[in-house]
């Protein structure tokens, strides 16, 4: 696994139309260029170029099917894909949940000052 | 789902004002992300941070831009780029974060865009500079300490 690959996964997945049709992949499990040009405001032409896309970053298997090629997402390819942008999202939540604890912790501090203060 | 940022909201039981100082001055920075951090909230200001690994010398410095700072609303920063660039888009992360007065608290809405065009590399050296620091034997304490000295000083 070498960056230069991941890259190119990355930038696979990060084109809209691209995303759309990985949408449209899962929710029909298999499809071919024409297929997927029917819900897409694209030519079938520029949805084979982007299938061939997906096809090298390792998203898609593609089978013959009659004159077509059909096209299936690469779950493993494509659990790899989220679950590193969902590490990111873990790091986050992590760092929130300590900024929310140290905000409250200050706010308390200065509550507690004011009302001894109000006290005096 | 968006691949090519991560967002997340979180509500804060204090104001904005205090969360702001939280999310922008050097002196909170260090206690919820790096080990150090060398940076004034000003618009254009650059600074570093610095992430501590076993040894000394493997230490992680990373530059870091203010790019928006209007307290107590909005604080938003760039930082993975290669030291000496111009960071901009395509070559850095940018980390938003929007505070909006809500009940007694504020509504905190953190962004981190800039995967897409900056690449898979980044989220990967993102994950790794938050790698190191997880696990709850090294937060606890720190948190632990951090608070207490808060208390103390009350």
């Amino acid at each position: 696994m070498t960056l230069a690959v991941d890259d190119d996964l990355w930038s696979a997945i990060g084109e809209p139309t691209r995303r759309r049709m990985l949408d449209l992949l899962l929710a029909e499990g298999a499809g071919t260029a024409t297929s997927l040009s029917e819900h897409l405001p694209v030519t079938r032409q520029a949805v084979a170029k982007h299938l061939g896309v997906l096809d090298r970053a390792g998203l898609v298997h593609v089978t013959p099917a009659g004159r077509e090629m059909r096209y299936r997402v690469d779950e493993a390819q494509f659990a790899r894909a989220v679950a590193q942008l969902a590490a990111v999202g873990a790091a986050w939540d992590a760092r929130l949940r300590r900024i929310k604890r140290i905000a409250e912790a200050i706010q308390r501090t200065r509550d507690k000052t004011n009302q001894d203060k109000t006290k005096e | 789902m968006e691949y090519g940022s991560v967002e997340r909201e979180i509500h804060v039981d204090a104001s904005p004002g205090v969360v702001f100082e939280v999310v922008s001055s050097p002196e909170h920075l260090r206690e919820w992300w790096p080990d150090e951090a060398e940076i004034e909230p000003a618009v254009g200001a650059t600074g570093r941070m610095v992430f501590y690994r076993a040894a000394p010398e493997e230490a992680l410095v990373v530059p870091i831009m203010v790019v928006d700072a209007q307290p107590p609303r909005r604080f938003s920063f760039r930082w993975v780029y290669a030291t000496g660039a111009v960071p901009g888009p395509g070559n850095s992360l940018l980390v938003t974060f929007d505070l909006e007065p809500s009940g007694e608290g504020t509504r905190v809405r953190m962004t981190e865009t800039g995967f897409r065009e900056r690449g898979w590399e980044a989220a990967v050296l993102e994950q790794a500079y938050q790698e190191h620091r997880e696990g709850w034997d090294y937060f606890i304490p720190r948190l632990g300490e951090y608070v207490a000295r808060l208390v103390s000083l009350s």
